[in-house]
């Protein structure tokens, strides 16, 4: 390799009809097909009552982040109902960003465009996760308050309460924040990363046969910390989003909070 | 090998940012990513139905198995409380019994001591009078046999010194005041 091919976009390497198949497209193909057959082979041996230490470790794995699901949300009927969607996203990205960090991806070229690119540093992928995230919050949040009662969270009178209305325009705009947050996050880290990767292989020459495995270990470890901020995100966003406001007296819960400390908690969680 | 870099990015960056704007500079097309929010979507559903149900429906089961444990356990354990209770109850009722048997026993041991002390000391006395008795039997005896012998002995002693016979009535006479003198 002589060159350093950077593009902040996934590039296309073909078109079906209409639709450009990016590089990163292909690459997360390839990523969720094997998330699938990892899933399912477990699903299958375990319907089966099979056990080994990879099950097991699925299953551990699993079960904690049930557990801290559970946890965020409060109630547990509603966390099993989020759960799938953020289960979903933690081995997506997961997996998707580990296959990234294989030998081949970035270097192998089609037309001189690289043929694989990470699926996370494509920012349609983690824009459209952002989305989801924020729109699921907001279809939980409108099925526990009403669809007015969730937009009260947002629009209060300024004459009756201005400190709130002040509020509640902050907290919209957190909302699209956040959308921004999430899906930067996730891209910036991934195709960080593959830059990082491309820049050793270029730099270290021969010795980045040595020196790009330890990299490597480093992009899985970054993978999985940040398939877990995206889990741990996603989780709280939507606790945030049903969380019970101080004004709604009759349905206040143990959870009411003042929709300021709504603000501190999302910022702190970013 | 020599190296040269070729920075598309920021060229590109610059260029679509002319054209078509921010969005498209970072790669952001709309038909993309509506594509891959409707196939990520997808991939829920399939997971949520084929996949989770079977890592949920086992984590149920064996907190079910755990939450059953926990109450055998639990039971378990007032059970064990309840016989512990039991056994002290037992113990204590048994301490009880032994106390009271105990007590009989020192009473009838002492009952039985001073019954002994008193059958002993009676058959001590009687012994003793039966022994001061027959002391003074055989005082009373050896007396008679030692006046008989002294009768005698005087009887010979006379007989020779007198050297005479005397009729048995004299002898006696002579014998008696003999020994009331020697008396």
């Amino acid at each position: 390799m002589d060159k350093l091919h950077i593009s902040l976009a996934a590039e296309p390497i073909f078109h079906i009809g209409p639709v450009a198949i990016t590089n990163a497209m292909i690459l997360g193909v390839f990523g969720v097909a094997v998330m699938l057959a990892i899933l399912f082979y477990a699903a299958r041996a375990l319907e089966q009552g099979k056990r080994n230490r990879f099950l097991g470790l699925l299953q551990w794995c699993f079960e904690g982040f049930l557990t801290q699901a559970e946890d965020i949300i409060g109630d547990k009927q509603t966390a099993r109902r989020i759960f799938p969607l953020a289960i979903t996203m933690f081995f997506t990205v997961l997996i998707t960003y580990w296959v990234a960090a294989l030998p081949g991806v970035g270097v192998i070229t089609w037309n001189e465009i690289p043929l694989f690119r990470g699926l996370p540093a494509d920012l349609n992928f983690t824009f459209a996760l952002a989305i989801i995230t924020v729109v699921a919050s907001q279809v939980y949040a409108v099925r526990k308050h009403g669809f007015f009662g969730n937009i009260g969270r947002y629009i209060k009178n300024p004459i009756k309460d201005p400190i709130g209305a002040f509020e509640g325009i902050l907290e919209f705009i957190g909302e699209f924040s956040r959308l921004i947050a999430l899906s930067f996050r996730l891209f910036g880290n991934a195709f960080a990363g593959e830059v990082l990767l491309m820049v050793i292989l270029l730099l270290t020459s021969y010795a980045a046969i040595v020196a790009l495995p330890l990299v490597m270990v480093f992009e899985i470890f970054i993978g999985f910390i940040q398939a877990y901020v995206f889990f741990v995100l996603t989780l709280i966003f939507t606790s945030l989003a049903l969380q019970t406001h101080g004004h709604d007296d009759s349905h206040s819960s143990s959870l009411d909070h003042s929709p300021a400390d709504t603000s501190k908690k999302a910022a702190v969680a970013e | 090998m020599e190296y040269y870099t070729q920075l598309t990015v920021l060229a590109a960056t610059a260029e679509a940012s002319a054209d078509e704007g921010i969005l498209a500079a970072l790669g952001i097309d709309w038909m993309l990513l509506a594509i891959q929010l409707v196939a990520f979507l997808v991939l829920v559903w399939i997971l949520r139905k084929f996949v989770y149900p079977v890592f949920i429906r086992i984590i149920d089961e064996r907190e079910e198995k755990i939450e059953a444990s926990v109450k055998a356990a639990e039971i378990a354990e007032q059970n064990a409380e309840s016989a512990q209770e039991n056994v002290q109850a037992l113990l204590k009722e048994a301490r009880k019994e032994a106390k009271e048997i105990v007590a009989t026993a020192k009473d009838e041991a002492t009952a039985m001591v001073d019954a002994s002390d008193k059958k002993a000391k009676a058959r001590a006395d009687k012994i003793v009078a039966d022994a001061h008795d027959k002391i003074e039997k055989d005082v009373i005896a050896a007396r008679k046999a030692l006046h008989n012998d002294t009768i005698e002995l005087v009887a010979l002693a006379t007989e020779k010194v007198v050297g005479q016979i005397t009729s048995a009535q004299l002898d006696k006479k002579v014998i008696d005041s003999a020994v009331k003198e020697a008396r």
